[in-house]
């Protein structure tokens, strides 16, 4: 592109392709030419302009359609009919306004938004706890109909496929816990007490509750993101179309699974957590006997029923938190994703309120 | 040299000068050990709207998706504009492909952006266009498909027609004038379809696109193609090109014949003497 100034007016020339690729300077420099000759008529030689895709075309609408002093217009000259019918047939008025931005939401109203929808959850929430009861209910009164088959399913991929990341995590915890309550017992000669710690600690609370954190990570998150994609599907429409609750048809063998699953899985972090503690005692001289021994004073009966009873309770919050979120699924790409992210992060928080709820009861 | 106007304002040699949109030579193409076609060859002329049909699972998505270079066919070429997309590597192969505009079956557009910005995502990718150009060129696009009080609206907001409009405006927004379409009248309503076929249409007379359509619509291939190429799974060729109106009443193959009149195997079973 050139710009030459005649006696009134600018002339700009547009020559050779005008493509998306090649575009960019010449319609800066077009720009700034009619910018620097706000009062000057400006006429564009389009005579060598052999080709013009899409924004080439833009281009030349862009120049012809610029609001300026009657003195000053912008005159195409030259240019091929076929281009000229195709800028022609836009409409300068249909482009006086801006492009639309993304809807803009204040602080005030967001925290209505968030509010009412939170609202909107609880109100969810307590209706599906109620089916989830119904449902339960239900499978304690009429064993023979539930999808034992599904249950044997479900429970096989959320626990023995879990079993390895478990006992890897129960043991860490037993572990760390030792040690650190060690050395700072090892000040006041206290060791022995350690024990003690490792296995109420871990009966009472960390087996359950890690186990639980995991669960919730990686079943939590499956079950949201299955039941997510069967909405997403259709496939919950079909299951009600003939008839079927899908509550007792997808969330129920989920349910039972994670509540029997979970305290077996807590049993197994429980024990590889507290010989993981024994480890550790042993490198402050506390041999297992002694551990073992220590252990048996320190924990009755009542710890581990206690840490089984939250674990299955955990369980039943996972699977119905993931499941509700399941079936809540939006629609779009992004809403299988949602949900699944969702379900965890829920599942994390009730875990947290379910065990502090259970530490004021039991205290 | 004799010249003729493009739509588009370039002064070109006559089209006889320049080679095919698309050249496929002797393709063979499946999945690992499963062959859906082999020695296919056919030409897409400049300016032409070529239809790939045939039955379900008679690889016309593949076909298309070799054609686009999402798939490596097992043998053969396919040409773009005269060059190899199967041998093509890298930037090479990524210039190509962007040579050709490409409409998926429900639109692809991006679900977190906007309809506008989907269209500008090209620009924004790949030109030093300032946001004002960009978003002008984004604009005039949705105008052509008839998408223009769309701009600000989400993907999710869409309806199946709407998703497809919106695809066909960013497949041009690199200036591509080869548009691949893939089922675009999928479950669309007779009116959206007949819209949409119109579209087509005008972008081919008013534009000189060159489209390759999938579709087993019979009315839309009536409607806007100018030939056809027929694919049938059982015997992996190709069993009939040629305009739709000659191969639904004059073809020699059966199956073809099938295809165009819509008849049943029953119904044809009981027509054989």
């Amino acid at each position: 592109m050139s710009g030459l100034r005649t006696d009134d007016s600018v002339k700009v020339v547009l020559e050779g392709r005008i493509t998306a690729y090649t575009a960019a300077p010449i319609w800066k420099d077009a720009l700034d030419t009619l910018a620097r000759n706000p009062d000057r008529p400006i006429v564009v030689d389009a005579s060598r302009l052999e080709y013009a895709d899409d924004v080439g075309i833009a281009l030349l609408f862009d120049l012809l359609r610029r609001d300026r002093p009657p003195q000053a217009k912008v005159e195409m000259r030259d240019l091929a009919s076929n281009l000229a019918a195709l800028v022609e047939a836009f409409d300068p008025k249909d482009f006086a306004q801006p492009p639309p931005g993304r809807p803009q939401i204040g602080i005030l109203e967001h925290i209505g938004r968030v509010a009412a929808q939170e609202v909107a959850y609880v109100k969810t929430i307590a209706g599906f706890l109620g089916q989830c009861a119904g449902a339960l209910w239900y499978a304690i009164r009429h064993r023979g109909l539930v999808r034992w088959g599904e249950v044997v399913s479900v429970a096989t991929e959320a626990g023995a496929n879990a079993v390895p990341i478990v006992l890897l995590i129960g043991f860490l915890m037993g572990v760390i816990i030792a040690f650190e309550i060690g050395l700072v017992a090892q000040q006041f000669g206290a060791v022995i007490f350690v024990v003690n710690g490792v296995g109420v600690a871990m009966l009472r609370e960390l087996g359950a509750l890690m186990t639980a954190i995991v669960f919730a990570g990686r079943t939590g998150a499956a079950f949201a993101a299955q039941i997510g994609t069967q909405k997403v599907n259709e496939e919950v429409n079909a299951i009600q179309t003939f008839g079927l609750d899908p509550v007792h048809f997808l969330v129920l063998p989920r349910l039972i699974a994670a509540a029997l699953v979970v305290p077996l899985l807590t049993v197994l972090a429980d024990v590889i957590g507290i010989f993981g503690g024994a480890l550790v005692m042993a490198t402050f001289n506390v041999s297992f006997v002694q551990f073992y021994n220590q252990l048996l004073g320190a924990v009755d009966t009542g710890d581990f029923v206690l840490g089984i009873v939250k674990a299955a309770v955990f369980g039943l919050a996972i699977a119905g938190i993931g499941c509700q979120r399941g079936l809540a699924t939006g629609e779009g790409a992004t809403a299988v994703g949602l949900s699944a992210t969702s379900a965890v992060v829920k599942s994390i928080v009730w875990i947290v309120v379910l065990d502090g709820i259970f530490t004021v009861l039991t205290s | 040299m004799l010249q003729t106007p493009n739509p588009l304002g370039s002064v070109r040699p006559a089209s006889s000068e320049r080679p095919p949109a698309i050249s496929v030579r002797g393709l063979k193409m499946g999945y690992g050990t499963r062959v859906l076609l082999e020695n296919a060859s056919f030409d897409v002329k400049r300016g032409e709207i070529m239809v790939i049909l045939g039955g379900s699972g008679s690889g016309k998505s593949s076909l298309m998706k070799n054609i686009i270079g999402l798939y490596r066919p097992m043998d053969g070429d396919i040409l773009i504009d005269g060059t190899s997309i199967v041998r093509a590597r890298g930037q090479d192969k990524a210039s190509l492909q962007r040579k050709l505009g490409v409409m998926y079956q429900s639109g692809a557009l991006f679900g977190s952006l906007t309809v506008l910005e989907n269209v500008r995502f090209p620009l924004d990718q790949f030109t030093d266009l300032g946001l004002g150009e960009k978003n002008l060129t984004a604009r005039m696009l949705l105008r052509q498909v008839e998408m223009g009080y769309a701009e600000g609206f989400m993907p999710g907001a869409l309806s199946g027609g709407m998703l497809k409009r919106a695809g066909i405006a960013r497949a041009m927004a690199l200036g591509s004038d080869i548009l691949t379409l893939d089922e675009p009248s999928a479950g669309l309503d007779p009116i959206t379809a007949a819209n949409l076929d119109r579209t087509i249409l005008s972008l081919r007379e008013d534009l000189g696109f060159t489209f390759v359509v999938v579709t087993h619509e019979l009315q839309s291939i009536f409607a806007i193609a100018d030939r056809a190429i027929m694919l049938d799974p059982v015997s992996r060729s190709i069993i009939a090109e040629g305009k739709p109106s000659e191969l639904c009443d004059h073809s020699d193959d059966p199956r073809v014949r099938q295809f165009f009149n819509r008849q049943s195997d029953a119904a044809m079973h009981k027509a054989k003497p």
